[in-house]
């Protein structure tokens, strides 16, 4: 159809058109927003650990040159402590330790007025305004003897700043600002052996009671890493999975070719009710998959249609339990029966617009010459549709490999378990990205080696009939 | 085949013989066929006529053991009812529908260009645009769900039924682009050129002559990305937690639901689409004829 449309509008080919990279751009946009890009992302979420390496500055300063890098989990001595003024944005783990500081205005013993930061520990709030803001107070006393009855202000909010003033305990401020700082650590750990000390910000580490030593809680750079495929090939529900979605693929696809090719077959004899027959095999292409499970969950439950009518017959005395962890095999057999129900249609519609793609005076010729019917399947359809069927092979495998709502309908998710299920219980019931993400790649590993052959035999399609 | 003028030629016995062993055979050939087809129609029909069953009676005929059909056993809208009172379903109904439409909407927006593109121009990259949206047509939706919902998170749009529609419209998208060029290329080229010669600017070409025949199609192709949408579950379940979709709140529930809201909650999703592909079933097969080619 579209060949003869091309060969029509071949003239165009003349002169450079822009026309349709403008019709196609929108589409191509978004397929790279929400196609490619998720999947890289997926792939960095299974091999990447974000937080896998923590770098030390020189200096206590999110800019300060590197002096080297910690791995996660290292214990660390602290040295010093250091408060800096806190980054926008949220800390994320550890203990975040942060320091408010104020700029204040008051006068000194001598009555000039001086200004200048103190740490909020030196000021009593006294005064705020309608936001809750300190606006004033007065400095606290200092207690013991040995103590510097004064307390200083600073040019910055950082105590090894200039001093700006002195003030006596007591004096009245105004609170000119308010700034959040947060604690920086100057650590000493080990990695390979080697000593590295530097500074790090106190939320990207875990404090121990002592307050002289720790751990690094988490990092901020990342690092290539197999854990997480590590940990998902030790799942125990790794195996369990691959091997039952699998099988599935196996008993399902060919059972579904079967059955399609029947019905196209019906199809093509071309009977007097032909549309209906066409329009009730279509049905299940529609059909969620999640109400296709429970459809046959009403079958097999143990007070479900299948007891019933086996009672009726005589044939059992009391319902059989066909849903249970005893029972895999019936469990098994349901999800079979419901995935050839639902997606035979699929490859039947495809087997379908492929017979009628054959001349039928092909099919004629070997009727006149006298094959019958499972000649004319075997030497005359079958070759002839092997395109088709190549596709929706390629397109039933990939689709086999989401199993995902009818094997929950069927078994809770529990019993009978499959990659896409794994996927989602790492992801829902375990919170755990990154391994859900080692599943994911995992199944787009086993579609991408499907996708490889698909595309060539679709290219190569195209290359036989131009 | 026997010339008119000729008297009537005398048929052997054996030649009647064979010829009314064709006719048997062609006879029982057709009866077999039709045998066959009615089997695999009951098939695909019996279980729909079970859920309908189940759905469609009161939730003590649902309990019951054994099991009946539906002209021997009450005929009730009490197990739907109570389906449809159960906690989230409304909602989850709205949401889908929201996310449904949307779907659409944006869907076929972005595809129809992309389709009219694919069926009218010869441009270079053409064969591979084709190619990637069949590949990409074939990628698990597994996949895109997990790094979409941290994406999500992290940009403050989980859990919100736009984004949801977002991931649809991503899945959706390749289908629609295919269906839709199949429903461009099957206009001839020349009812444009011709509204060309006779006057028509291309744009009003496209307008008056190929708008009013694309549209049927283009009303098909909506209607499937609609049931796509509608029936999707997994990325529903991953990226939505308070705004649930239908499937995802029925899959989500359905553990600790007894067996009336789940019959009643299958039936329910079953119905629309069921329906929907009934009317757009002709352009199902264009579409999958122009993929498999």
């Amino acid at each position: 159809m579209t060949n003869e449309s091309i060969v029509r509008t071949k003239t165009r080919r003349l002169k450079i058109q822009w026309a349709p990279y403008v019709l196609i751009l929108p589409s191509l946009i978004y397929l790279a927003t929400f196609f490619a890009w998720p999947m890289v992302r997926a792939i960095r979420l299974a091999v990447w650990d974000e937080g896998a390496l923590l770098t030390l500055r020189e200096e206590a300063a999110t800019r300060g040159q590197s002096a080297g890098a910690l791995p996660q989990g290292a214990s660390i001595a602290l040295l010093d402590r250091q408060s800096i003024i806190a980054e926008p944005g949220e800390p994320v783990g550890g203990e975040v330790l942060t320091e408010t500081w104020f700029r204040v205005q008051g006068n000194d013993s001598n009555g000039n007025p001086v200004e200048g930061w103190s740490p909020e520990s030196r000021v009593r709030v006294r005064a705020t305004d309608d936001e809750g803001a300190p606006t004033g107070g007065s400095i606290r006393p200092k207690l013991g003897a040995a103590a510097d009855p004064l307390t200083s202000l600073y040019a910055e909010p950082n105590e090894n700043s200039a001093v700006t003033g002195k003030l006596n305990s007591g004096a009245t401020v105004v609170i000119q600002e308010q700034a959040d700082l947060e604690v920086w650590f100057l650590i000493e750990g080990q990695r390979d052996g080697k000593t590295v000390t530097g500074w790090a910000p106190s939320r990207m580490l875990q404090i121990y009671g002592d307050g002289v030593s720790g751990r690094i809680d988490t990092g901020d750079t990342g690092q290539f890493t197999l854990t997480y495929i590590q940990r998902m090939l030790n799942d125990r529900f790794f195996r369990p999975a691959l091997s039952t979605t699998l099988l599935l693929m196996v008993i399902i696809i060919p059972v579904q070719f079967f059955l399609a090719i029947i019905m196209a077959l019906v199809i093509q004899a071309r009977l007097k009710f032909n549309t209906l027959f066409l329009a009730i095999f279509a049905i299940p292409l529609a059909a969620s998959d999640l109400a296709v499970g429970i459809v046959w969950y009403s079958i097999f439950t143990q007070s479900g249609y299948l007891n019933s009518v086996l009672q009726a017959l005589g044939l059992l005395s009391s319902p059989v339990a066909y849903l249970t962890a005893d029972t895999r095999h019936w469990i098994i057999v349901a999800i079979w029966l419901a995935e050839v129900w639902r997606a035979t249609a699929i490859v039947m519609v495809i087997v379908v617009s492929g017979l009628q793609a054959i001349s039928q005076e092909v099919l004629e010729a070997a009727e006149v010459f006298g094959a019958n019917l499972w000649q004319r399947v075997r030497h005359v359809i079958l070759p002839l549709l092997k395109p088709s069927l190549q596709v929706a092979l390629i397109l039933r495998t990939i689709l086999a490999l989401q199993v995902f709502a009818v094997v929950i309908a069927l078994s809770g998710g529990e019993v009978v378990t499959v990659l896409a299920n794994e996927t989602y219980r790492q992801y829902y019931t375990l919170r755990n990205m990154n391994v859900a993400a080692a599943y994911a790649g995992f199944i787009l590993l086993i579609s991408m080696f499907s996708a490889v052959i698909y595309l060539r035999m679709v290219r190569s399609q195209e290359e036989a009939n131009p | 085949m026997t010339t008119t003028n000729a008297p009537p030629v005398q048929v052997s016995d054996e030649m009647a013989q064979i010829r009314a062993r064709a006719r048997r055979r062609l006879l029982v050939g057709r009866a077999f066929t039709y045998l066959v087809g009615i089997v695999l129609a009951l098939w695909v029909l019996i279980p729909i006529w079970l859920i309908a069953s189940m759905a469609l009676t009161t939730p003590e005929t649902v309990r019951s053991y054994p099991k009946s059909v539906l002209p021997f056993i009450t005929f009730s809208f009490d197990t739907m009812q109570f389906f449809l009172q159960s906690r989230g379903i409304v909602p989850g109904l709205i949401n889908s529908v929201v996310v449904a439409v949307i779907t659409l909407v944006l869907s076929t927006l972005i595809a129809a260009p992309a389709g009219y593109a694919i069926s009218r121009y010869i441009f270079r990259g053409r064969d591979a645009f084709r190619l990637s949206i069949l590949a990409v047509r074939a990628f698990p939706v597994v996949i895109l769900s997990i790094p979409l919902a941290v994406t999500f998170i992290n940009l403050g749009i989980f859990d919100q039924v736009y984004s949801l529609a977002l991931m649809h419209t991503a899945l959706t998208l390749p289908t629609t682009i295919l269906v839709i060029s199949s429903v461009f290329a099957s206009i001839p080229y020349e009812l444009e050129e011709a509204a060309q010669v006779f006057g028509c600017t291309p744009v009003q070409a496209f307008r008056r002559v190929v708008l009013p025949l694309v549209l049927p199609g283009i009303a098909a192709s909506a209607i499937f990305t609609f049931v796509m949408s509608w029936n999707e579950v997994f990325a529903a379940t991953v990226l939505t937690v308070q705004n649930r979709t239908l499937p995802a709140q029925v899959l989500v529930s359905l553990r600790q639901s007894p067996e009336p809201y789940k019959f009643a909650g299958g039936f329910f999703m079953l119905l629309p689409s069921v329906i929907f592909i009934l009317f757009i079933r002709k352009y199902l097969f264009n579409m999958w004829g122009q993929i498999s080619k």
